[in-house]
């Protein structure tokens, strides 16, 4: 009878992702490249423990400094470095239109409603401050909107900021591009977003290789269709 | 609020400059999930070599050579970093953020990771991981293929029985093991491994296969007149679904396929592979219903003679292919502007017995090395060891430079990775 009724759960599931990728599909932010490939449905596939999140103090839009834990826990969490003057195609613009079709999606999906949450960190404490996030943010920036948050976080300093970077394997290096003809300072990086678990850990890393909506979804809906989470599985 | 000043955001710069550091690689061979390529001339060529018993310290070593014809110490052995032992050092890998490389043994299960970030000239030994064997049952990591965050491990052989039976390991980049995958013995296969490579656009995974250390550390001339022996080499590849990590179905390609690449030409979405043992060239790709195929496409040289085809090097643009054969000492070259059709248009006795082809990112400078494997190495006059480096300029290889691995005391040399201090 249990297994029967999990199966049930599991169809029921595996029919509510169909439904939400034909919604991701039909939206116009899809206009991201299409995927090549069909993906394996939400469920049948293992996401591993790849590690645990690092954790650090942030400071939200309001300027209070919180712990990032409490960004990345007991939700699964899609977690992006930007810098808010990035201007690479395929960097933080890309992650950003990525999170904005799933943000739609999402919405649509009510029993998705208030298990996922996105966090847009910055790796530029000098230049991105609150306020500057703030505006950055705009209207995305809502503790709950659509069954989702979207917490827009920086740092105080470099010095908070370096064990996040690092714990996350998140490679930065200032450059300087002249190109214009005039000295523009860049932080060059590898794209990569991070899936973590309603336990903290980081279940899967993406690069703009590997960051569509549709895959990122699955994965979301994987996470969620794992065990009952238990508080006590939470790592600190 | 705790702003950082000038001074501040200067020595974050050079923190994270020092961070960063250098890329490197194999340029078109490497692992798609590493975006920064050495477009321009790389100043470095490393090389992963097998220590000697007798020859200088013995031990397995990363060699870094000059490859910058306008510096004073060009075609010069730089630096050498030995890791102690002597385990027949083969290949390496860069992770995905290219701060270090990760280099092993085939008859053993250490992997040594080494920071090139920190002094591209001089990389550093900074971990050992140890429990490959342990977590996986696997033995002789061979291939070190990067994903985002991670290190994807293809083994050649088990612990259990030293066949050929094997898998891959998947660690993260702080060198925490996270899960193995079983090559593949079901739909026609025969669970051996090889070389694995990723085609992010179409989720697709292929692995190859080759023998387990019963076999590769026998010494060849006997290995081949041992009827048995000579059965347990690998006769497959396997498409995987990446993202489950799961295979999806098995080719037969008899004679033990090695290195896999796939076409780096955005429009295509083909991988090319050769067999050591039939010589022939092998192309995987999708027919026109979607369905994945693997066919054989070419002959090298003379499959009579098993001359060993052991190395392959796909130029960027994915119209050519160099091929090294072990047993004639040649490096061809084939045009591959139809990959259905590869026809040879070039080759050239690079050495008496040759392995490894690297080219730079613009296709106009070739590395070889000598080894393949201490067992397999010819013997006397023959047994060259050496890197050399050829200028291409799309007529005929000249070279340029050479080490004399013998003569320096090092070793065989095997594997090889390229450096620039330009992405410094």
């Amino acid at each position: 009878m249990r297994g029967t009724v999990y199966a049930l759960a599991l169809l029921i599931e595996l029919f509510s992702g169909l439904l939400v990728a034909s919604r991701l599909r039909a939206h116009p932010l899809a206009a991201l490249p299409a995927l090549d490939f069909v993906p394996p449905p939400p469920g049948t596939y293992k996401l591993h423990r790849i590690m645990a999140a690092p954790d650090g103090p942030v400071v939200g839009i309001d300027g209070r400094s919180q712990p990032l834990s409490l960004y990345t826990r007991r939700q699964v969490t899609l977690l992006g470095f930007i810098y808010t003057t990035c201007v690479d195609p395929e960097g933080c613009p890309l992650a950003y239109r990525v999170f904005d079709a799933l943000k739609t999606a999402i919405t649509a999906t009510p029993a998705l409603h208030g298990k996922a949450r996105f966090v847009t960190l910055s790796f530029d404490p000098a230049r991105d401050t609150p306020d500057v996030m703030r505006r950055y943010a705009g209207s995305r920036a809502v503790a709950m909107s659509g069954g989702l948050s979207w917490y827009f976080l920086t740092t105080r300093s470099a010095r908070e900021l370096m064990p996040l970077v690092e714990g996350f394997g998140q490679d930065v290096r200032v450059t300087v591009d002249r190109s214009s003809g005039r000295a523009r300072r860049e932080l060059s990086h590898v794209l990569k977003v991070f899936l973590i678990d309603r336990a903290g850990y980081v279940r899967e890393i993406y690069s703009s290789l590997f960051l569509h909506p549709q895959t990122v979804l699955n994965d979301i809906e994987t996470l969620l269709m794992e065990e009952e989470f238990q508080p006590t599985l939470l790592t600190k | 609020m705790d702003r950082i000043n000038p001074r501040r955001i200067a020595l974050l710069a050079v923190a994270w400059l020092a961070l960063a550091g250098t890329a490197l690689g194999d340029e078109t061979c490497n692992s798609p999930y590493i975006s920064k390529l050495i477009n321009g001339q790389e100043d470095f060529v490393y090389v992963w070599t097998l220590g000697v018993e007798g020859l200088g310290d013995g031990s397995d070593k990363l060699v870094t050579v000059d490859a910058n014809p306008k510096s004073k110490s060009y075609g010069k052995v730089i630096h050498a970093l030995s890791t102690g032992a002597r385990v027949e050092a083969h290949h390496m890998g860069f992770t995905d953020d290219r701060r270090h490389i990760w280099a092993g043994g085939l008859s053993d299960n250490r992997i040594w990771v080494f920071d090139i970030a920190t002094d591209a000239a001089k990389p550093k030994l900074v971990q050992t991981i140890i429990d490959l064997g342990d977590k996986s049952g696997y033995l002789g990591p061979h291939t070190y293929y990067a994903l985002p965050g991670r290190m994807l491990v293809q083994a050649l052989s088990n612990t259990k029985d030293k066949g050929g039976r094997t898998g891959m390991a998947l660690y993260n980049n702080q060198g925490q093991f996270i899960a193995s995958y079983a090559m593949p013995t079901e739909g026609g296969g025969d669970g051996y491994g090889y070389d694995l490579a990723v085609n992010p656009k179409k989720n697709a995974l292929l692995t190859s296969s080759f023998t387990g250390h019963a076999n590769y550390m026998r010494p060849l001339g006997e290995l081949i007149k041992d009827g048995e022996a000579m059965k347990k080499f690998g006769n497959t590849m396997a498409l995987w679904d990446l993202k489950a990590m799961k295979p999806k179905k098995v080719f037969s390609v008899p004679g033990a396929p090695l290195e896999i690449r796939w076409s780096l030409n955005p429009k295509d979405d083909w991988a090319i592979t050769a067999t050591a043992l039939t010589s022939k060239l092998w192309l995987v790709k999708q027919d026109g219903k979607g369905e994945w195929t693997a066919k054989e496409v070419g002959t090298i040289g003379d499959p009579a003679k098993i001359l060993l085809p052991v190395d392959i090097s796909i130029t960027r643009d994915g119209k050519g292919l160099w091929v090294n054969t072990f047993m004639d000492g040649k490096t061809r070259y084939f045009d591959l502007a139809n990959p259905e059709a590869p026809k040879q248009t070039y080759e050239k006795v690079t050495g008496k017995q040759v392995n490894m082809v690297s080219q730079s990112w613009d296709g106009k400078r070739l590395y070889i090395t000598s080894s393949l494997l201490a067992n397999w190495d010819k013997g006397g006059a023959d047994n060259e060891q050496f890197l050399r480096g050829f200028a291409w300029d799309g007529k005929a290889l000249t070279q340029k430079f050479e080490v004399d691995f013998t003569k320096e005391k090092l070793g065989r040399a095997h594997h090889m990775k390229l450096g620039s201090k330009a992405l410094r």
